[in-house]
């Protein structure tokens, strides 16, 4: 809302302030002012009369004026460039010590010739380009012959004084929507006097005109004709005040409207009475079929629209625009002047679908007082009257079932004060009150409170409190500190688990990215493992690429990957832990983690790809930092098909038959499309091992006799495993308490389909130090247990 | 020569020998020469036999110690040799430290999670619950409960994303006020709720469809606006540093009344303006208020017995702010070159 300060200084005795005090009040009180705009600005100006203008001895563009500024500064000499300065000229001077919006004016002597001060351009006021003539800037301006010289207003005497503050309005204060309003906040936060402007009352004609309403969303219609208008350009008063709030002056019977909503919030719609069919106006919502606005577009209204029909046809699309056919043109005579009360959501509605908003829409939806009708036509004749030469105004015709009501709250002093933590006296809040326009009757410690018809925002004592301390100022607010009831809570447990999760990977040089929950159809379909299911749909996408809700991670965390990629960072370590949304209801939790390139950063030195069982090391990590001991979890072989992994280097991750987490190396064909030369990752479903219990922990005591290790180098079948061979191994004998792998190797030296495993077992007892041929006995057992299980054979 | 002269005589040459040796090889030759067993010390020594025994006491004294002398010489040589020999070596095996480092940095926290971890733990201090809702929400918890009826004016700030069943991606922390009131014990609250919220807007410098929130809310008996301002102070204080102020204006939002935006002190300049503050000395940092009676009563406290504050503090908005961050879409490009400063 563009709130002219001239309007505010004109209802409220502003001394003492400037626009800056009052907007920065304004803002603590709850109307936030986002810009103060000047039209122009300056200060140390004066206009002035050039006596002479002769050649700067020194130049051949410069002139050396003598300038008289009035009786007060006397006669100056000053030197000016501008090809427009002559004899005669009356001009705006700033004087030394001027404060101009770029430069500040200091004494000088210019090529040997004193100067004191400058002649202006409106350019060098801060006046935007666009308002200017090419003429006007690229010279000074030149003012009227009868320009008063002396005069220190010189931007009043330009008109171009004006400050105009920008007011954003909060859904709880429509009532801001009119200026008039705006000046009682300031006269109520300044505490000073308001002086409302008052009207002349008319003689008025009984009228025959009818209005009526079919619908609740139109409980108030008040109309009131007017004959003998005369329509012309406005004065120069209202298209500048109508400019300052950003609205174009189109001619005096456009402007009345616009600046009587402007004034009291009030929208309200003209009619050319001659173009209507039948002396009548009738709200309604049950129309339906197509409307030819004024704008010259046909529009297709339903059932809930709300419209006004005259006798037969559409007049107006209720508080959005009038109808082609009936609207003011500059040969209406005689107007209908409509000032109704539309409920706000058939109003937002039918602009939201249509795309067709005004300031008039605007003030419905937000919410108007409805009891101002008499206020607004004393003011609409009173224009008519003043710009329009109206020669004859009937009486106001009504349709009227609102409910009329003062609305009256009663609150304690000690409410406010327990919910502000203040200590306000009764007098200090009733005066608080009343200077907010409340009328408030005192009961001892009860206040009963009438509250002002145009604050259709305050229903409560809660609203009430808002309005004390929003006057008296939040620095009256002490600052307490809570007594301490409530037990200290710290993080729930998944909360902690994941805090340890997420520290975990950081401390191991892996980052934590964040991503976007939408996603591209194509995203919900890659990685789709844990959840198979695409999240749901949204209705209103802002664009196909952020339309699904995921429920798998890997696909934004991988799109990650490829933007770094893109930008020439080839080795990453990214992981991200989010809840996901899942199709059957519940809340997943889930960890993506992707490692690609290089596990040492930037350059080749000290550099190793990363592979699976860098993953691999990263869930064990995991699975360890959340007490999930090894032989709870397995990984088994890859089953699940799908082309994003690497379909001989990947795994499920199961806990029992549940699929808790999916891991590989990423698909060539993946990687080349990611721009990497590799890579690993995983997701695994945190819920399910948060839900889990830890295993129990148990201190192990060193043993106290001491363990042997024994080696050992088999060539076996290629597809024998690790897992295979360590069970074999491990359950050959009882002393065997751990096999360790040391060695794999498949290649040269060894035939078609074999590859070598060189394994390191640990012998220990409990109760005694083993003895050589207990040693032997075991790693017997383990040569033919091997042997015999998968063929093979014992190296070196 | 007498025979104690003799034993004389081969210790002046076993030393004389011993000072050219100079290497462990000649060493080892050394040591065969003179003072292994078949040596010539011993040999000497043998010779005990063959001489009178009144000579025998200064002969043995003799030979005994030039083989004293002469081991001790061989020692002392013998460590001069491999302490050379480990010098040489180690010089040898000396590197370029100019070399990198093997890497053991730390993975870094996208600014986002570092705001929330932050703020959490402060509020975890303070004895605060920390209750993360549901993205998927129903208007009914998004908007109804908050005192946000159907056709309600400040819908309008709001743009939502819809589901075609009727529910909606949340657009505000806050619904999670009313699930902790409706579905936790009906005693005092305290809690903080971070997460994602999301708004039907284009993504640019300074807006984002995606970006996180963290809701705060208090409910007891006697809960003022008083509370509110010294546990934000307190909150302010940790966060932007002790000597941070806070100050409120009011404000709006439909679920507190009064409604408050709260700024604190700037913590780039400390309030005599910059940049950071546009030079007013005060960054805006969050909104909040009192619970609104409405509010409370629709989730079953009864607002004539309990009164509440809550708060609102945007993630985004402070890690820009506080790191000089100048575009809210570099939270979810995860640059490595931008992250790699957090």
């Amino acid at each position: 809302m563009k709130v002219p300060y001239s309007y505010l200084a004109k209802h409220v005795d502003l001394t003492g302030l400037t626009p800056e005090m009052v907007a920065d009040k304004l803002t603590f009180s709850g109307a936030e002012v986002e810009g103060i705009s000047r039209l122009a600005s300056g200060t140390g100006l004066v206009i002035g009369h050039i006596l002479s203008c002769v050649p700067h001895p020194d130049s051949d563009h410069l002139h050396v004026l003598r300038v008289d500024e009035g009786a007060k500064l006397g006669v100056h000499q000053i030197v000016c460039g501008a090809s427009n300065a002559r004899e005669g000229l009356k001009v705006i001077v700033a004087t030394p010590g001027a404060k101009l919006p770029q430069i500040e004016i200091k004494p000088s002597i210019i090529r040997g010739v004193s100067s004191d001060g400058m002649c202006c351009s409106l350019l060098e006021l801060g006046v935007d380009r666009k308002y200017l003539s090419e003429y006007q800037a690229s010279g000074i301006e030149e003012l009227p012959e009868d320009a008063p010289v002396g005069e220190a207003n010189v931007l009043g005497y330009l008109g171009l004084d004006e400050v105009v503050l920008d007011v954003s309005v909060l859904p709880n204060r429509p009532d801001l929507y009119a200026l008039e309003n705006v000046a009682k906040e300031v006269a109520c936060i300044f505490d000073r006097a308001y002086t409302p402007e008052t009207y002349p009352s008319y003689k008025e004609r009984p009228s025959t005109f009818k209005v009526s309403s079919d619908t609740p969303d139109c409980p108030l219609f008040c109309g009131k004709v007017y004959r003998g208008v005369k329509t012309k350009p406005s004065p120069q008063w209202v298209s500048r005040l109508l400019s300052s709030c950003g609205i174009r002056s189109i001619n005096n019977i456009v402007d009345i409207g616009n600046l009587v909503m402007l004034l009291t919030g009030q929208p309200l719609n003209m009619y050319d009475l001659d173009k209507l069919s039948g002396n009548c106006l009738k709200a309604t919502s049950s129309y339906q079929g197509s409307f030819l606005a004024m704008d010259g577009s046909a529009y297709e209204l339903q059932e809930g629209d709300l419209l006004i029909v005259d006798g037969e046809k559409p007049a107006c699309l209720a508080g959005i625009m009038t109808s082609d056919a009936c609207r003011v043109d500059e040969n209406s005579k005689n107007i209908v002047v409509e000032a109704a009360y539309f409920k706000g959501a058939p109003i937002r509605h039918t602009s939201n679908r249509l795309g067709l908003s005004s300031d008039s829409s605007l003030r419905f939806c937000k919410g108007i007082n409805p009891d101002q009708s008499a206020h607004v036509f004393e003011l609409v004749s009173y224009l008519l009257k003043e710009l329009a030469e109206v020669e004859e105004i009937e009486t106001t015709v009504a349709y009227d079932t609102f409910a009329h009501q003062i609305k009256t709250i009663d609150v304690s002093l000690s409410y406010i004060n327990g919910r502000l933590g203040t200590s306000f006296t009764q007098k200090e809040v009733v005066d608080a009150l009343t200077r907010a326009f409340f009328k408030v009757r005192e009961n001892g410690d009860l206040l009963h409170v009438e509250v002002p018809a145009f604050r259709i925002d305050v229903d409560g004592k809660a609203d009430l409190t808002e309005e004390v301390i929003r006057i008296l100022g939040y620095e009256h607010v002490p600052s307490v500190l809570m007594d301490g009831r409530v037990e200290p809570q710290g993080l729930k447990p998944e909360q902690a688990k994941l805090r340890l999760i997420r520290d975990y990977l950081k401390g191991k040089g892996v980052s934590e990215a964040l991503t976007y929950t939408l996603v591209p159809e194509k995203w919900t379909k890659q990685f789709a493992y844990l959840e198979k299911q695409a999240g749901p749909q949204l209705l209103n996408p802002i664009t196909v690429e952020r339309s699904f809700v995921r429920t798998n991670l890997l696909p934004s965390l991988l799109d990650v990957v490829a933007y770094n990629a893109n930008h020439q960072e080839k080795d990453l370590a990214f992981f991200e832990a989010s809840a996901v949304e899942l199709p059957n209801g519940s809340q997943g939790q889930r960890l993506a983690l992707v490692l690609a390139g290089n596990r040492e950063g930037q350059g080749a030195y000290l550099a190793r790809p990363y592979n699976f069982y860098d993953g691999k090391g990263l869930v064990e990590g995991i699975m360890e930092r959340l007490e999930i001991s090894p032989n709870r979890y397995k990984l088994l072989p890859w089953s699940l098909g799908g082309e994003e992994f690497h379909p001989y280097q990947a795994a499920e991750i199961r806990i029992g038959n549940q699929l808790v987490g999916v891991l590989g190396a990423l698909h060539p064909l993946l990687c080349k499309e990611l721009g990497i030369k590799n890579g690993v990752a995983f997701e695994l479903d945190l819920k399910a091992l948060f839900d889990l219990r830890s295993s129990p922990k148990k201190a192990s005591i060193p043993p106290r006799f001491p363990s042997v290790k024994r080696d050992f180098a088999f060539i076996l079948p290629s597809e024998v495993t690790f897992g295979e061979l360590s069970r074999e191994v491990g359950r050959a004998h009882p002393l065997i308490k751990a096999v360790h792998v040391f060695d794999v190797y498949v290649g040269e030296h060894l035939p078609e389909g074999k590859k070598s495993m060189a394994i390191s077992i640990t012998l220990l007892s409990e109760d005694h130090t083993l003895k050589e041929e207990e040693i032997l006995a075991a790693t017997e057992k383990v040569l033919n247990a091997v042997k015999a299980k998968f063929g093979a054979e014992v190296r070196g | 020569m007498t025979m104690a002269e003799m034993a004389k005589a081969l210790k002046d040459k076993a030393l004389a020998a011993l000072n050219g040796v100079a290497d462990a090889f000649s060493l080892d030759g050394f040591f065969s020469s003179y003072l292994a067993k078949k040596g010539e010390i011993n040999a000497l020594m043998s010779k005990m036999r063959e001489i009178p025994n009144e000579e025998k006491a200064e002969f043995g004294a003799a030979v005994n110690e030039a083989r004293n002398e002469v081991s001790k010489a061989f020692e002392e040589k013998k460590r001069a040799l491999e302490e050379a020999a480990l010098a040489e070596k180690l010089k040898h095996e000396a590197i370029d430290i100019t070399l990198p480092g093997v890497s053991y940095t730390q993975g870094r926290t996208n600014p986002f999670h570092a705001i929330i971890d932050e703020v959490t733990d402060i509020f975890l201090s303070m004895g605060f619950e920390v209750c993360e809702g549901r993205e998927i929400e129903t208007d009914r918890f998004n908007f109804e409960l908050l005192n946000v009826p159907q056709d309600h004016p400040s819908r309008d700030m709001q743009d939502t994303f819809y589901f075609p069943d009727g529910r909606l991606l949340r657009t505000q922390t806050s619904g999670e006020q009313a699930h902790r009131m409706i579905e936790g014990g009906k005693g005092p609250i305290r809690m903080i709720s971070p997460g994602k919220v999301y708004r039907h807007d284009d993504d640019d410098a300074t807006h984002s469809h995606q970006f996180g929130q963290i809701e705060g809310l208090v409910v007891d008996k006697n809960i003022s606006i008083a509370n509110l301002k010294a546990t934000l102070e307190l909150f302010a204080k940790k966060m932007f540093g002790e000597k941070r102020e806070i100050r409120m204006r009011s404000s709006y939002f439909p679920f507190t009344e009064p409604s408050v935006e709260v700024d604190v002190s700037c913590f780039k300049c400390g309030g005599s303006g910059c940049s950071t503050c546009k030079g007013t000395g005060w960054i805006e940092i969050l909104g909040a208020g009192m619970v609104n009676p409405h509010v409370l009563e629709m989730c079953g406290y009864d607002p004539e017995v309990y009164s509440g504050f809550a708060f609102g503090i945007g993630i985004e908005r402070v890690a820009m702010l506080r790191y000089g961050i100048d575009d809210i879409r570099r939270f979810y490009q995860n640059d490595v070159r931008f992250l790699k400063d957090f």
